[in-house]
């Protein structure tokens, strides 16, 4: 209709048919291109029907796949026209050649309102449906309310408000913060209420967008729901448009009962009743017929009926009914119908009582298994997997064995894996689940990853009563004639360890079985042959009385493999070797291997790990948590030593490959082979966890933790009990309370007091973010690098730093980005002048915005008082005539203090070291004092140099006499609270190990006198205290 | 001698196959697809010649709407391949007259398949000179033995003319006027920087002839380069007449040259084919005479719009003109419209190519016309794009005009009988790839 008389469009698009090759068809665009600009380019301005026709051929070169990046004016603007063909190719257009996020379309927004809130119909839907492709936030911002109006609106008709339906829900999906569903829960049952099905089918999928968001608000929608459902069930009032060959509208079934999913439950009564009795025709009513569409039809709606009666978990009597359509389903020849009946079948695993029910079909399903359709057989596999228990796993393993043979080698891998876990989770006993796998290495050799191989012979090791038999079993295999290179490595261990426990039955003398052994030696590769190395010294030391024979026999293959080119192998056979001469000490270190600590199968995790990423698997990883049963609990028999405490799963591979034990064995001396294993699963399983600030701040970073704990628990304990240090304990907590749910990573307070004694470290960590510190102290200036590091990957967006500096400091942060880029680390310089002398301490209060959490944090930052200080030494004729220069208070404070920590005195002069106060030794003759001197800067006193002397009583370590002096009053005072605290608060002995210094409450403001404040705690503890 | 090919293949620009012929076995018939595939289907066709895909070589070159492609799976001399490519396609050109294209190809199937018989042989090439080849294999009927009418032409005896001492020349030809034609055509290849020194410049040349002479006629030809007046001015031992000499680089021969006689007496005397051939090729490095110079200046105004101003002059004798002067001004993508001020000939805007095209068809020399057009742009969504600015190409023709210098001075014919003969002689230089950076 619009392309009629376009002349110009159908000679262009003929011409490009007509073009024999992509480079003429190419040369032909160009010159259309060039055309079209010209023509854009023109003053005189083109005509709409000019104007309609250039851009109806912009669109058209742009399908073909080339590049237009012009003219979006022009599409745009023509969305403005009046006319119908215009306003469409300017709609269509736009649509095609423009994503959401151009900045174009905001100058269309006011158009396309102005369209959908204007009276004409066709207009309206074609702004809708620009809308429902394109629509962005702003989009979302300005025309949601009027799209909701047009939605509701009676007087429209259901074509348009169909389109409105489908638009909001673009918006809502793109942005569910801008589109406004407040108080929508009425309206949407409003609309369920409409009679036509278009609509009804539009404003379903509006709902089920907006129930699976949040399903409180719509509670009253779902008796709508309900009845939709029973009309559609009964086909009651369907138009015949709407009947799909004969079912009345299988979409809008199926979007209801999606609806219906999302919601727990249905609690009252006579919905339930109706819903089901509508659920109930559904599963009666659908048959396969002959006609594809119809079965495709019928079976979407069934099979969604199927899911939602799982959901609502219905009475048993339905579930059978279920199951029996479902056995019903995986005997049809239509294989999608099979695939389909299965993979519900599996699904149906989840609901509780119908594991019974779905068993009695086990026969068609493995019959399933043969299926010449690879994903049924996939399915079968992962329903069998999935349904099997200890009534059944027997009948399945086997099954899955004979199954092995036959199977395509794509899935033999997966197929081996699920046969050794059931066995391993639902054996009966433990000699079966050793011919289990034995079978399933003879079998599929190939296929079958170290970690089974590794947990039979776990099983083995940890139970003694199965010993002998796995050796005789392996010994069977063994002497096939072609053996799998896992069943060698299997049966060299099985054998080297318990073969002694056979030597009394016929055919296994150790001469018998090193012979059986050996014949396997040159087939397998340099992978297995240490294993068989050690088998036979094994075997060299179980044989007692020793074997001339057998003896000059091994050591000559120990020999033959000391000059091999594999290390591993020649290592072995040169300390075998030379353990075999040294006899019975050989004893010891070849003894039998220790149990193995009791741990989740490691098979069992690499199956839910394998299953973690498939959509459809949530009923089997649901049941494995459900049962997590394990042969070890089935069986009867206990493993001998249940003192080993459970060790991560991780490990074994490091405790059980045996030539890691080995080389342990033979390098270390101690011939204590007991203890061997042990100090191998000593090994600390934690890996460093990747740190952002590493590469700065590592080896500082490591330090914090590990005395934490130590500390947390004497903090607890001081405050308890010194009455003191239960005040500075409260003050801290209002500096790091929180409010937010994000939990920071090692204790915040630690980390600060960490920080005071050192000059880089970690001053904050979370799970997102970590703040990283260095600082540089010269003088009264201090420049300290805050290193912001995401640890995520996503952005980190409104990061804020605020200063909240006390009155004595002048701090300059620079500027801290809004937003951390992910896996990135910002600096922010941070500039620090010391004014005057005080204890008060700088706060940072950083906030940040992970996703929707808010988090905010308030920091004490270490730049506290003795970071001015600067240690000097003073000799004895600098030092006595300035103590006697500075006579008496306020230049010369003394004071008795009590309750300090009992610490010896070179442990204090450490710690007073460390506060940069430099010990004088000699200076005092009196061997219990100590006498230190220091400087401090800052703007208003410039440097000044500070004298301490502290007086102990060997007798009673709990209290001195601490006397202060320096050239300023509040220095001295400061200066003198400063060490009591850190004096009076030391918790730990350790130098090393940081001291909380108490950090007086945040407002800092009356600190910057000597006068005592009544609200410090530090200052009024002084007072009680002289 | 190393083998050259296995199989050959004439395709057409979409992929499918005109005629093939097969000479060994060890590459299968489905190579091509292959070919189809990895090469046609993907933009590397045209980047490199020789492509190695699953143990095969694919040598492939396109002549006007054709591919020809040869396939090889042993250790082949490429150079060899190419050159038979390129021996064949002319040898096809002389035989269809004219045009060598996917409708002559259609047209001569039988022919085709004829001489690719004749040409190559289990992959070693063979004779693939026309004359030759025209004597057995004929585009006529052949004659009845039981016709009474006796042929009036000999019979040829092919077989003595290839292993004979002259293979490419049949004895006993008589011509009315015994005339002889020799071009000297020249194409020069040129970049140059915007500031107007030379980048790169050469020229490659070659002597085509044309002979109708009788007998078996002996030729001489003297031409105004380094060897042959060094040569001599030492055997008159006296000092060279003109004093521009041409330094040849990279000469290679026709067959019928005399070497011996090149590199003991250092002339070019042979005996010619009949008909069509290219005497020799050389190139030429230094001292080469540029016919134009081209002096542009491109100035972007504003987002917008850009101003080009071009002054092309002709700084060859003024008595000469150039031909088909063709300057291609590339300008951008975005480019909306333009508009144009000549002093002569006629510009206009190209946008397939994304060029400003000036036209001269005849361009005397000593002259220097100026363009001088307005260019708007049209404003994009994208950001926007530097443009790469590429270089201003040019296309022309001098008649006896020669780049490098290169002057025939003399071309002596000898033959038994003593005739006269006419020698005709022309130059041409044309334009290789001739760019100038603006």
């Amino acid at each position: 209709m619009a392309m009629h008389g376009m002349r110009g469009l159908s000679v262009f698009i003929s011409d490009i048919r007509n073009c024999q090759n992509k480079e003429q068809e190419r040369q032909r665009i160009d010159k259309e291109l060039g055309n079209v600009r010209n023509r854009f380019k023109n003053e005189k301005g083109l005509s709409p029907y000019e104007k309609k026709k250039y851009v109806w051929k912009m669109l058209y070169i742009y399908m073909l796949g080339y590049d237009v990046d012009f003219g979006h004016m022009e599409a745009v603007s023509l969305i403005s026209a009046p006319k119908y063909p215009e306003k469409q190719v300017g709609y269509i257009v736009t649509s095609c050649l423009l994503n959401e996020n151009h900045d174009f379309l905001r100058l269309a927004i006011n158009t396309v309102r102005n369209d959908i809130i204007g009276r004409n119909e066709t207009f309206q839907c074609l702004a809708l449906t620009m809308v429902g492709n394109i629509g962005g936030r702003e989009f979302a911002e300005s025309l949601a309310p009027d799209v909701q109006k047009l939605l509701l609106s009676s007087s429209c008709r259901p074509l348009v408000r169909k389109k409105a339906a489908l638009c909001l829900l673009r918006l809502y999906r793109k942005n569910p913060d801008v589109v406004n569903v407040d108080g929508w829960a009425d309206r949407m049952a409003q609309l369920l209420d409409e009679r036509d099905l278009g609509v009804l089918t539009s404003s379903m999928s509006l709902l089920v967008a907006l129930v699976s968001n949040n399903h409180e608000a719509y509670w009253s929608c779902l008796p709508k729901c309900v009845k939709t459902l029973e009309r559609l069930a009964r086909n009651q009032d369907i138009p015949q448009e709407y009947t799909y060959y004969g079912i009345p509208s299988p979409w809008l079934q199926v979007k209801t009962m999606r609806a219906l999913q999302y919601f727990p439950t249905i609690e009252d009564p006579y919905t339930r009743r109706t819903l089901f009795e509508v659920l109930q025709r559904i599963l009666m009513g659908t048959d396969v017929v002959k006609n594809v569409n119809k079965n495709n039809a019928s079976h979407a709606v069934l099979f969604e009926a199927l899911a939602l009666v799982m959901h609502l978990d219905a009475e048993k009597e339905m579930m059978s009914q279920c199951v029996a359509l479902l056995g019903k389903f995986i005997a049809v020849r239509e294989p999608n119908i099979r695939y389909l009946g299965l993979e519900n079948m599996t699904r149906m695993l989840m609901v509780t009582d119908a594991q019974e029910i779905i068993k009695r079909h086990q026969a068609q399903i493995i019959t399933s298994l043969k299926d010449p359709d690879i994903s049924i057989r996939r399915r079968a596999l992962d329903l069998l997997y999935g349904m099997c228990d200890v009534t059944n796993a027997k009948d399945i393993v086997e099954e899955l064995l004979q199954y092995l043979s036959s199977a395509d080698f794509t899935m033999r891998e997966e197929l081996s894996l699920k046969a050794a876990i059931l066995a391993e989770k639902f054996a009966p006993d433990l000699s079966w689940y050793v011919d289990v796998i034995l079978q399933l290495i003879d079998k599929a050799g190939d296929f079958i990853s170290d970690d089974i191989w590794f947990r039979v012979v776990q099983f083995v090791t940890n139970n003694d009563d199965l010993q002998p038999y796995a050796a005789a079993k392996v010994k069977e295999y063994l002497e096939k004639p072609a053996v799998h290179e896992t069943m060698v490595k299997v049966s060299a261990y099985i054998l080297g360890e318990y073969s002694h426990l056979l030597a009394r039955r016929p055919g296994c003398s150790p001469k018998e079985i090193f012979g059986i052994l050996h014949e396997k030696l040159p087939t397998v590769s340099t992978t297995t042959i240490p294993i068989l190395l050690s088998a036979y010294a094994k075997i060299l030391m179980h044989t007692q009385p020793p074997d001339q024979e057998l003896q000059s026999q091994i050591w000559a293959i120990f020999n033959k493999y000391e000059s091999c080119i594999d290390a591993e192998i020649q290592q072995r056979a040169v300390e075998y070797f030379a353990l075999c001469q040294k006899g019975a000490a050989l004893m010891d270190i070849l003894a039998e291997m220790p149990k193995f600590p009791e741990r989740k199968s490691s098979l069992i995790k690499r199956a839910e790990y394998s299953e973690a990423d498939t959509a459809e698997q949530s009923a089997i990883k649901l049941r494995a948590q459900q049962q997590p049963s394990n042969a070890l609990v089935v069986t009867d028999q206990p493993p001998a030593n249940g003192a080993t405490s459970p060790v991560p799963v991780g490990q074994l591979s490091l405790a059980m490959v045996p030539s890691m034990i080995t080389t342990e064995d033979h390098t270390s001396t101690d011939p204590a082979s007991s203890q061997q294993n042990g100090s191998l699963t000593k090994v600390d399983p934690q890996h460093p966890s990747a740190d952002l600030l590493g590469d700065l701040l590592g080896p500082l970073a490591i330090e914090g933790p590990p005395g934490a704990t130590v500390q947390s628990e004497h903090n607890a304990v001081s405050r308890l009990e010194g009455g003191p240090d239960a005040v500075d304990g409260s003050a801290i907590v209002p500096v790091e309370e929180q409010r937010n749910t994000v939990q920071p990573i090692g204790n915040i307070a630690e980390r600060f007091h960490a920080l005071c004694l050192k000059d880089s470290g970690v001053l904050y960590e979370d799970p997102y973010i970590q703040i990283g510190i260095k600082a540089e102290w010269r003088a009264h200036h201090g420049r300290l690098v805050l290193f912001l590091g995401n640890k995520n990957t996503a952005p980190l967006v409104s990061v804020q730093a605020l200063m909240l500096p006390p009155a004595h400091l002048k701090m300059e942060l620079s500027l801290v980005p809004d937003t951390i880029p992910p896996r990135a680390q910002v600096q922010c310089p941070l500039e620090v002048v010391n004014l005057r002398p005080s204890r008060d301490v700088a706060v940072l209060d950083f906030s940040y915005k992970f996703g929707t959490n808010m988090v905010n944090v308030k920091l004490r930052l270490p730049a506290v008082l003795n970071k001015f200080l600067q240690p000097i030494p003073v000799p004895a004729e600098e030092f006595f005539p300035q103590w006697r220069s500075l006579s008496g208070p306020p230049l010369k404070l003394q004071e008795v203090v009590r309750g300090v920590r009992p610490m010896p005195l070179p442990e204090m002069a450490n710690l007073l070291n460390s506060f940069r106060l430099m010990i004088c030794p000699g200076l005092d003759p009196n061997p219990n004092n100590l006498v230190a001197s220091t400087t401090f800067y800052s703007e208003s006193t410039h440097a000044m140099l500070c004298l301490i002397r502290i007086e102990t009583d060997p007798a009673d370590r709990t209290q001195l006499r601490m006397t202060l002096a320096s050239g300023d009053p509040t220095l001295t005072f400061e200066l003198k609270e400063f060490i009591k605290e850190q004096l009076i608060s030391i918790p730990t002995a350790p130098p090393q190990s940081p001291a909380p210094a108490p950090a007086p409450a945040p407002p800092p403001a009356a600190q910057a006198t000597p006068q005592i404040p009544p609200n410090d705690p530090a200052a009024l503890l002084a007072g009680l205290l002289s | 001698m190393p083998v050259a090919a296995s199989a050959i293949y004439f395709l057409n620009l979409r992929g499918d196959v005109l005629i093939n012929r097969l000479y060994r076995d060890d590459v299968g018939g489905n190579m091509v697809d292959a070919f189809r595939m990895h090469i046609m289907q993907t933009k590397e066709l045209g980047t490199c010649p020789v492509r190695q895909i699953g143990g095969c070589s694919f040598f492939y070159m396109r002549i006007s709407n054709v591919y020809v492609v040869i396939v090889v799976s042993s250790n082949a001399n490429v150079a060899c391949a190419f050159k038979f490519v390129v021996e064949a396609v002319s040898m096809f050109k002389s035989y269809f007259g004219g045009a060598f294209d996917e409708d002559a190809i259609r047209n001569n199937f039988v022919l085709i398949y004829e001489l690719l018989d004749e040409i190559m042989d289990f992959g070693y090439p063979q004779n693939l000179s026309p004359e030759i080849l025209k004597l057995y294999i004929t585009q006529e009927g052949v004659r009845s033995p039981f016709s009474s009418k006796a042929s009036d032409k000999p019979i040829p005896n092919a077989t003595l003319q290839v292993t004979g001492a002259v293979g490419w020349r049949r004895e006993g030809l008589v011509y009315k006027k015994n005339e002889v034609f020799l071009d000297i055509v020249e194409s020069v290849n040129l970049l140059m920087s915007s500031k107007g020194s030379v980048l790169r410049c050469d020229v490659t040349g070659k002597i085509l002839m044309k002979c109708f002479l009788s007998g078996m006629p002996d030729l001489k030809l003297g031409l105004n380069d380094k060897i042959g007046l060094e040569k001599e001015s030492q055997m008159k031992s006296r000092p060279a007449k003109s004093g521009k000499t041409i330094e040849l680089d990279d000469v290679t021969f026709h067959q019928c040259v005399n070497l011996t006689r090149f590199n003991s007496e250092k002339t070019v005397s042979f005996v010619p084919p009949d008909g069509e051939f290219e005497l020799m090729k050389y190139r030429i490095t230094e001292g080469v005479n540029l016919p134009f110079r081209v002096l542009p200046t491109i100035k972007e105004l504003g987002r917008t719009r850009m101003e080009v101003n071009v002054k092309v002059k002709s700084v060859f004798g003024a008595k000469m003109f150039a031909l088909g002067v063709v300057v291609k001004i590339p300008v951008p993508k975005q480019t909306a419209k333009t508009s144009f001020q000549v002093t002569s000939g006629r510009a206009k805007y190209n946008a397939a190519i994304d060029c400003l095209v000036w036209k001269i068809r005849k361009f005397p020399g000593q002259t220097e016309p100026t363009l001088s057009a307005e260019v708007e742009l049209i404003s994009t969504m994208a950001e926007k794009k530097s443009w790469t600015k590429p270089p201003i190409q040019m296309e022309f023709q001098v008649p006896m005009f020669t780049a490098s210098g290169l002057r025939v001075r003399f071309l002596k014919v000898w033959e038994k009988r003593g005739y006269n003969t006419v020698e005709w002689v022309r130059y041409i230089t044309k334009a290789g790839s001739y760019e100038i950076r603006s």
